[in-house]
């Protein structure tokens, strides 16, 4: 209490100099402790999800768009992603791949830590001049068929009607089955619970109106999240409009709702 | 930055960062070994009591013991595999009718039944005549084991017969679903090139045979000179011939499927050229391939058709038949972890070095191996393994 | 030789059958006890997971979130360039520091030396791969040379982190330096 008349005092002798000196960080947040703590709640960034409540999400077709030719490789997404699951070093519900093509058409991949540390050094490793280079996030594909639903032996793994794959990680038995049928390599099995773990397009953040964690922090909107019953969404015209926008190994039969645009040839 | 916790020992080229976990290890390496061998030495059993191959008599009751040793412990790899082996249950709870992998639980038990009943009714006569001759907690044990009963008539024992030869006969296409399923567990992951072929299952099947029958002949060898008991050569000789057979076909099918995918070069061939000849190199083609299999195949060979002194013999069955062992064992290996060591970015692939004391380590590895030895030696207590052990036919 | 046995000939068949059929209808019950509720209402599954899924902890809010209390923050970061970058991808998430409105935990926060591998994660030209239409990159020391400063200085000293152009445009209107810039009052180019 000391020192918030202390604060008082200060704005009240010199109101300017002591907003400096917060710019500055001398005084920093403690200014904010005086302020009341107002929880106000935030704004939808999903129109209308506040007001379902029922065990489904009705009227919307979800679909999730990723800009290759956007990324800038900053790992913004990793870091939202595990902050948000807290998930165990070494496992990735999303990760950033980094890709250089030589102008011998060689290509070299790489990721490391799944691109949380950021981009921070280029590769020392390619001799001839680099013709392309380019960034590929990877992320959950929501199939249509989902490989890892078929599979799951004990129905621990499913597809809501809403178009979500979910992990009932109360029913998990850890068998890894999944984590084998998926073409796309995004499960695993969280070290700590045992039980198979993806992403999951931040389902309870989508439920509440809100992006997922990655989409909403993406600071060059290289993520798209939207509806593909409204026409006027973003990804609807993405995806109806004459893009260069394909899948992941499409002849996997799976029909993954994660679309690339942009996409490259080199991206497995 | 963070350490790495990954379960391969390093990586070659660029693998998706989930990738860097062999997630199925020694534990699945043996789980279909364990199956395989099961099925396979009921085989050996029901070529005698379906197919009437008298020579194999001696073998027909042991085998069926052997099977059902290696049964008990068949479901150990997998607890001791899965994340959550208490929800194990839930695999008979809830069995999802898609997956491949949900039905093993009811066919698996199915199974153990067959082969207990088969058992306990070939076993009937002994066991009645030891329940008069037993007193105290034995009796009531010899009680149980023959469902308290005591008739041993004509009538009662030409039921009895009628039951074997029908048990025997189901027997036969239960094992062969039991297998061939096992190996459909990885040929139908479309994810993976080197498991997902339709010979997948075939090539687990045969394997099985293979294993089963070699598995007999090493443990007839050894259990009969322990027990000082004399060998029956020409038993001997015709499971041998069985074996050849089994592994003529085994082996070809095995090299069918290599052969196939390179020949047709699909995109994945690229993959798996990778592999075969990378990190799979030794432990497939040197070990499994050249040496596993091209030896005992020409030894064998050998014995089948040419007229063969019993001296020798008694030297190369058994050294074949541990290196057939040991040739499934690899393949197991080699199909299990090298399927895994290949990342799905399919440009490149880790390494995987196996240790004495994780939780699916080789040290519980032997242990799963040498449970089911010691659970037929208790066996052998109540159900005598050969037919010239003092005791009633059927 | 006729022998009299006490039991009838197919007795062990008849008790075998009949446990096969008592384990069946313990099994069913026991299933029928044990199936999670509602499982396979709505597909095979158990419905429970989707409503818990959906009730999980949100970590991350988002930039507003944190501006409600930030007030100065807001006035900086909302005017300038980085207004789209992500407050928590650089402070941390949201439910680390505020929980019902109340303060619960410190935030970490970037200082010298780090804030330049902070920057440079997103800014960093010798990464070829950033598409220059999504962002402007900066090659070190290349940057600093160009402005005849020692190259040990850090990017804070010329840029806010929070908008980074807010200085350096407050330098050239104090200096009468043309002006490049547009939109007003904001910092943004
Ligand atoms: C409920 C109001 C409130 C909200 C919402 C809030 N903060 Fe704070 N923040 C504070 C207060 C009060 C302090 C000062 C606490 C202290 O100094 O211990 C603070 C301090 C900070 C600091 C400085 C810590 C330091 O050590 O100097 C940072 C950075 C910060 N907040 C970032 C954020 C971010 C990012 C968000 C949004 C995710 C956010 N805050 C949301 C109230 C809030
Ligand atoms: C580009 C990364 C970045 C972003 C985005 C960012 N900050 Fe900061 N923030 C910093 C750094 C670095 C500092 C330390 C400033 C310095 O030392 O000059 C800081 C300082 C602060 C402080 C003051 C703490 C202090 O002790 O100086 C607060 C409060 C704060 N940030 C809140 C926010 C809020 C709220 C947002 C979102 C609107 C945000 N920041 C976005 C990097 C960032
Ligand atoms: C998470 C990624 C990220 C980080 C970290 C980051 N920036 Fe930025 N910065 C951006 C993006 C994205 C833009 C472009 C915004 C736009 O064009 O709308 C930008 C714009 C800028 C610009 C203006 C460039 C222009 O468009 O003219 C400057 C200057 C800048 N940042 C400096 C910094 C400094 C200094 C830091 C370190 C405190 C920093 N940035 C950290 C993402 C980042
Ligand atoms: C000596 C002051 C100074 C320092 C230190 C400094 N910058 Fe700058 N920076 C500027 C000025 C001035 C501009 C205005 C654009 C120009 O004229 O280059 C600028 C422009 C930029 C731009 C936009 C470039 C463009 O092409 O428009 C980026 C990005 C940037 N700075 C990032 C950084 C980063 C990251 C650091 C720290 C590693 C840093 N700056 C350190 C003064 C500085």
């Amino acid at each position: 209490m000391e020192e918030i008349t202390k604060i008082k005092k200060e704005i009240d002798l010199d109101r300017r100099g002591f907003i400096k000196k917060v710019l500055s960080g001398a005084i920093g947040g403690s200014l904010l402790l005086v302020m009341p703590a107002t929880a106000r709640e935030i704004a939808e960034q999903i129109p209308g999800m506040k007001e379902q409540t029922d065990l489904f999400i009705a009227d919307k077709k979800f679909a999730f768009v990723v800009d290759i030719t956007g990324c800038i490789g900053c790992g913004s997404c990793c870091i939202a992603d595990k902050n948000e699951y807290q998930v165990p070093d070494g496992h990735y519900r999303t990760w950033v791949e980094r890709y250089i093509i030589d102008d011998h058409d060689e290509v070299y991949v790489d990721s490391p830590n799944g691109g949380l540390d950021g981009y921070t050094e280029p590769r020392d490793d390619i001799k001839n001049p680099i013709r392309d280079t380019f960034f590929a996030p990877k992320l959950c594909n929501m199939c249509e068929n989902p490989s890892c639903v078929q599979v799951c032996p004990v129905g621990a793994t499913f597809r809501t009607e809403d178009g979500f794959i979910l992990v009932d990680d109360k029913r998990c038995v850890g068998c890894s089955y999944c984590v084998q049928a998926c073409p796309y390599s995004v499960r695993f099995i969280n070290p700590v619970k045992h039980t198979a773990e993806k992403c999951t397009w931040c389902y309870h953040r989508v439920r509440q109106g809100m992006l997922p964690a990655c989409v909403n922090v993406c600071p060059v909107h290289a993520r798209k999240f939207g509806d593909l019953n409204d026409k006027s969404s973003e990804v609807y015209k993405l995806l109806h409009e004459p893009h260069v926008i394909s899948v992941l190994k499409p002849d996997m039969g799976n029909k993954p709702s994660l679309h690339y645009l942009g996409l490259r040839r080199e991206v497995i | 930055m963070h350490e790495i916790l990954a379960t391969a020992s390093g990586a070659l080229g660029y693998v998706f960062p989930n990738d860097l976990h062999v997630h199925w290890s020694l534990m699945i390496v043996l789980y279909p070994y364990i199956t395989g061998i099961v099925a396979g030495a009921f085989i050996v059993s029901s070529l005698y009591h379906v197919f009437h191959i008298k020579a194999l008599k001696p073998l027909a009751k042991f085998s069926l013991l052997f099977a059902f040793a290696f049964l008990a412990c068949a479901t150990l790899p997998l607890m001791m595999h899965l994340g959550q082996p208490g929800r194990a249950m839930s695999m008979f709870l809830t069995p999802n009718p898609s997956s491949a992998m949900a039905g093993f639980g009811y066919i698996y038990t199915a199974y153990a039944f067959v082969l207990a009943l088969e058992i306990f009714f070939i076993y009937r006569v002994h066991l009645v005549k030891r329940r008069q001759e037993t007193t105290g907690w034995q009796h009531a044990m010899y009680t149980v084991f023959s469902m308290a009963s005591d008739n041993l008539s004509e009538r009662s024992l030409k039921l009895d017969r009628k039951i074997i030869s029908f048990l025997a006969a189901i027997g036969i296409p239960m094992a062969c679903v039991l297998h061939g399923y096992v190996g459909f567990i990885f040929g139908g992951v479309k994810a993976n090139p080197l498991w997902a072929t339709p010979l997948m299952p075939v090539i687990f099947l045969l394997s099985a045979c293979v294993s089963g029958i070699a598995g007999i002949i090493v443990a007839y060898f050894l259990l009969r000179k322990i027990a000082g008991k004399s060998i029956d050569m020409d038993c001997v000789r015709t499971s041998i011939k069985f074996l050849w057979g089994f592994f003529i076909v085994d082996f070809t099918f095995e090299m069918l499927e290599i052969f196939s995918h390179g020949y047709m070069a699909t995109a994945h061939w690229h993959t798996l050229h990778e592999l075969l000849w990378g990190p799979l190199f030794n432990s497939y083609w040197v070990w499994q391939v050249m040496i596993l299999s091209v030896i005992p195949f020409l030894l064998l060979g050998y014995v089948s058709i040419r007229k063969v002194s019993d001296s020798l013999l008694r030297i190369i069955a058994p050294v074949a038949s541990v290196m057939i062992l040991l040739q499934v064992l690899l393949m197991r290996w080699n199909v299990v972890i090298g399927g895994q060591l290949m990342s799905k970015s399919q440009r490149g692939s880790v390494d995987f070095q196996p240790h004495w004391f994780e939780k699916e380590g080789i040290f519980l590895s032997m242990v799963i191996m040498v449970l089911p030895i010691i659970i037929l030696y208790v066996m052998g207590k109540v159900f005598p393994f050969w037919h010239d052990d003092n005791q009633s036919e059927v | 030789m006729q022998q009299n046995f006490k039991s009838s000939y197919n007795v062990h068949v008849v008790r075998i059958l009949l446990t096969f059929v008592g384990m069946i209808i313990v099994g069913s019950l026991l299933r029928s006890l044990l199936l999670p509720s509602e499982f396979g209402d709505y597909g095979h599954y158990r419905p429970g997971a989707v409503t818990e899924e959906a009730n999980r902890e949100m970590r991350n809010k988002t930039n507003d979130s944190c501006l409600d209390c930030h007030y100065f923050v807001k006035k900086i970061h909302l005017k300038g360039v980085h207004e789209v970058v992500s407050c928590e991808v650089c402070h941390g998430a949201y439910s680390d520091h505020v929980k019902d409105g109340k303060v619960i935990g410190e935030m970490p926060v970037y200082r010298g030396e780090e804030i330049k591998s902070l920057c440079l994660r997103c800014h960093n030209k010798i990464i070829r791969a950033r598409p220059p239409e999504s962002i402007k990159m900066i090659a070190m020391p290349e940057h600093l040379e160009e402005k005849n400063v020692r190259t040990d200085h850090v990017c804070n000293q010329c840029h806010h982190v929070h908008a980074p152009y807010k200085w350096i445009k407050e330098a050239r209107e104090m200096m009468g330096l043309p002006e490049k810039w547009e939109g007003g009052s904001s910092w943004k180019k």
